[in-house]
């Protein structure tokens, strides 16, 4: 009976080795550390796997499109305060949207080949399939 | 002084004596387990080696169960992070969520 107890345990700590090596093995600390502390840059350079120099150009990138961004925040709350026609709140959420579109491709341009393609990928249906249920609470660090 | 018993009224208790043990159905169990409690434990290398067909499964099983949960569970989790980061990162370019 203890033989069996034994060989019980033994093949737990087998089945628990296992788990650990795989576990550790397909893990990505780095992209999971950037959205536990919601930051994006982070996100980004580990995701994609970015040199110094593709961060920092991607960084200004955002940082350039950060104001252009602000303006079409700008532009839409303007609208939506003296009451615009819908069509015209439309009209400018078309404009960001399009805006959004390019500085994405901007970005997955300066990326190592085929992350941009993935970057795309993953960025752009959450364009498209924005459902408009509420304000961000996290801001893109820099 | 007493005298000593009769032969024959022996004999004839003898014949007429007959046993009636209550049955015990523990009786052999408890035999086997006597047995074995005094036989001198099996070494685990002997017992894994005397069960290697069964053992090495087994292993393997464990092995393979611990991969699988463990590849799972990291990619699960990996995947769900990416997925809000991704979110919030979109979000935060968004001019439109910014003014909801």
């Amino acid at each position: 009976m203890k033989n069996f107890w034994l060989t019980l345990v033994v093949l737990l700590a087998a089945a628990a080795t296992s788990f650990g090596v795989f576990y550790v093995v397909n893990d990505a600390p780095a992209i999971r550390r950037a959205a536990r502390e919601g930051d994006a840059m982070a996100w980004l350079r580990a995701e994609f796997r970015l040199d110094d120099a593709q961060f920092a150009a991607i960084k200004q990138l955002h940082d350039n499109y950060s104001l252009v961004c602000s303006q079409h925040c700008a532009a839409i709350m303007s609208a939506q305060r003296r009451h615009a026609p819908a069509a015209e709140v439309a009209a400018l959420e078309q404009t960001c949207v399009d805006a959004m579109t390019a500085h994405f491709r901007q970005v997955a341009a300066l990326m190592p080949p085929g992350q941009g393609e993935r970057y795309l990928a993953i960025v752009l249906p959450r364009v498209s399939h924005y459902t408009h249920e509420g304000a961000p609470t996290l801001q893109v660090k820099s | 002084m007493k005298p000593p018993p009769d032969p024959d009224s022996l004999s004839r208790l003898l014949a007429v004596w007959r046993v009636a043990p209550r049955k015990d159905p523990q009786f052999r169990p408890a035999v086997f387990a006597r047995l074995s409690a005094a036989r001198p434990a099996l070494p685990w290398r002997a017992y894994a080696r005397l069960h290697a067909a069964a053992l090495g499964g087994a292993l393997a099983v464990a092995l393979i169960a611990g991969a699988w949960v463990g590849r799972d569970q990291a990619r699960t989790r990996v995947a769900a992070d990416r997925d809000a980061i991704a979110r919030e990162y979109v979000q935060a370019l968004d001019a439109r969520a910014m003014t909801r």
